[in-house]
């Protein structure tokens, strides 16, 4: 990045700025021209993208993998739903709580995090599981394996189509403000080497637990809109390991770390899924396990990483004084 | 009171094949610096390596053991060669293999469930039924036998402390570069410990299918609890080990007198994450995670 290009705020300048506000504007406009079938694909990749990229806070530039993330997808989801079936709360208010919860949920998760790499995976897969557990006997809460199905409203599914727009744009943000922080260079300095940032005074307790809860209340909120939009939810689909799998797919395949990567590996996966399912529905989970061998052993960027290639690859070729240069 | 030593006898039984579990997974993280977590999916293959064994060709599961050791040994030491060297390992590594390797067990887990559909199997032989007297109460004859079979680490401890090849096998956990100067082929100790701690995962797999019915995602309970036993006993230490599978199972079997039916399957979810908090450093203050 070039030095002269103007600055809003200390992380965010002017292009990309721009960039941001006119890919949102230009799909918050797409439904006019949308079928159904396109706007409702739509709504739940950004739901997917959301997730990804908040996985990606803890799980990237963390480097704390977590394979129990579905926890909090289940969390918000329920809660927003019990709100909604109570008739307490109007749904954004209920998506809210929804986030609140599993960002509060996170927080007590905070002794999983003194542990780090495989020990804090092999912990979260524990809490993500005993949580699936206690959410599946806890009719009361839950509906047990029967789940709670929803009132659907005319035209709610259709509209939520924004709000899903809306927490994309907000999980958008909130990476690149992450990211280009002190915060997420705190992170970084976390995911190198967890000693020599304590030793210079980057508290790995706090800024993680700030990661986490971050990223568990946009997941959450994702699990709100999750049980509004498909009206019935049961805690196998949203607490199962499967779906904690997803987002660790999801972010790999676009790109552990990257800033945007996920949301790419989100869109990849959801267009996947739905061809898979449709046309071969035993065969998905094997895709992306062979997916994963392939991107750890070729390019641990995933798609972000192959993206990066081209582009260099393209301005060596146009630049010949450039050739060699720029391997980092 | 009856019933409490048959408690602490069936925990007992458990124990031994929580101990065979988890040997494998704990030799691999000793000298690998990995967490397998292919080890669920080599657990799931096991089991459905006896099924197709015990089904196809009749073969009873305890002859069928030798087989399945071959077989998953093999497994392990392809798995290692064709795509664990690759990796960097240790801190460096971490998420990677991880990664990796919960690649692999998505992928066992998908070909089990083209092959034999996600329908729960269980291997059930002629003295499935029959049960033994031990201790005043009865108990099946297959959780005897599997727990006699489930002895195999000892063996495999007594290998690793007396022999030749064993004493190479320790050399490197402790420091790789080093025995390359001594003339060790570590990169050959490295595989065929990957390739043991697989098989030992085939063989738990295999001696639990004739106690529990199976699906393709079988073994993500096994994997947790393995790594329970392996936080909590410590490597390398057979008594460790055995102690901490003994711990586990009889956390789990008593959990039934004081919690509600249906959340003891949490238990063991429960135990694992109480272990890692509060005693990372192992049962005897030796500590396994870096």
């Amino acid at each position: 990045m070039s030095p002269a290009r103007r600055r809003l705020l200390p992380w965010l300048d002017a292009r990309d700025a721009a960039g941001f506000l006119g890919g949102l504007a230009a799909l918050a406009a797409l439904p006019l021209v949308l079928d159904v079938y396109a706007h409702n694909l739509l709504t739940v990749a950004f739901l997917a993208i959301a997730g990804a990229l908040a996985w990606n806070w803890i799980g990237g530039f963390a480097g704390q993998v977590s394979f129990g993330h579905a926890a909090f997808f289940g969390l918000g989801g329920f809660v927003s739903a019990r709100l909604l079936l109570a008739g307490a709360l109007p749904p954004p208010l209920a998506w809210l709580a929804g986030a609140v919860a599993a960002g509060a949920f996170a927080l007590g998760a905070h002794p999983t995090l003194r542990l780090r790499g495989p020990y804090f995976s092999i912990a979260t897969i524990g809490l993500g599981e005993a949580t699936r557990v206690v959410f599946t006997y806890w009719d009361r809460f839950t509906g047990g394996a029967s789940g709670l199905s929803l009132p659907v409203e005319a035209g709610e599914k259709y509209r939520l189509y924004w709000w899903a727009l809306g927490l994309l744009a907000l999980a958008v943000g909130a990476s690149c403000a992450i990211r280009r922080s002190a915060l997420g260079l705190k992170l970084l300095a976390i995911k190198s080497d967890v000693d020599a940032a304590a030793d210079c005074g980057v508290s790995p307790a706090l800024h993680q637990d700030v990661a986490l809860v971050l990223s568990a209340a946009v997941v959450g909120a994702s699990g709100g809109l999750y049980a509004s939009y498909f009206s019935f939810i049961e805690p196998t689909d949203l607490l199962g390991f499967d779906r904690s799998i997803s987002f660790v797919l999801m972010a790999v395949i676009g790109g552990v770390g990257t800033i945007l990567g996920p949301a790419l590996g989100a869109i990849v996966f959801v267009l996947v899924r739905q061809y898979l399912l449709g046309s071969y529905p035993q065969l998905y989970l094997g895709l992306y396990g062979a997916l994963l061998i392939v991107i750890i052993l070729f390019e641990p960027l995933g798609l972000w990483g192959l993206g990066l290639r081209a582009v260099r690859r393209l301005h060596r070729r146009r630049d010949p004084a450039l050739a060699g240069e720029g391997r980092t | 009171m009856q019933r409490l030593v048959d408690m602490a006898v069936s925990a007992v039984l458990l124990a031994g094949l929580y101990a065979t579990m988890a040997y494998g997974l704990g030799l691999i993280y000793g000298v690998l610096r990995i967490v397998n977590l292919a080890h669920a999916g080599v657990l799931m293959a096991g089991a459905y390596l006896g099924f197709v064994l015990h089904r196809r060709l009749g073969l009873d599961p305890y002859l069928s053991i030798p087989l399945v050791l071959a077989v998953t040994f093999g497994f392990g030491v392809l798995l290692y060669r064709g795509l664990v060297r690759h990796l960097p390992r240790g801190a460096a590594g971490g998420p990677q293999s991880l990664l990796l390797l919960f690649g692999v067990w998505l992928v066992l887990r998908n070909g089990a469930y083209l092959i034999f559909s996600g329908n729960d199997h269980v291997i059930r032989t002629s003295y499935s039924t029959r049960a033994v007297e031990v201790l005043g109460g009865f108990v099946s004859l297959n959780r005897v036998a599997v727990f006699v079979v489930a002895l195999v680490p000892v063996v495999l401890q007594l290998v690793l402390s007396r022999t030749y090849a064993g004493k190479a096998v320790r050399a490197v956990a402790q420091n790789a570069s080093s025995c390359t100067l001594v003339g060790i082929d570590v990169e050959r100790v490295y595989a065929i410990t990957f390739g043991v701690g697989t098989a030992l995962a085939g063989l738990a797999g295999l001696l639990s299918a004739t106690l529990f019915s199976f699906n393709p995602s079988f073994g993500t309970g096994e994997l947790l609890k393995s790594f329970v036993v392996v936080v909590l006993g410590g490597l390398g230490s057979i008594v460790g080990t055995s102690l901490a599978a003994l711990l586990l199972a009889v956390v789990e079997v008593f959990a039934i007198l004081v919690l509600p039916a249906y959340l003891t399957s949490a238990v063991g979810f429960i135990v694992l994450v109480v272990v890692l908090v509060l005693r990372p450093g192992g049962l005897f203050g030796q500590r396994v995670l870096g």
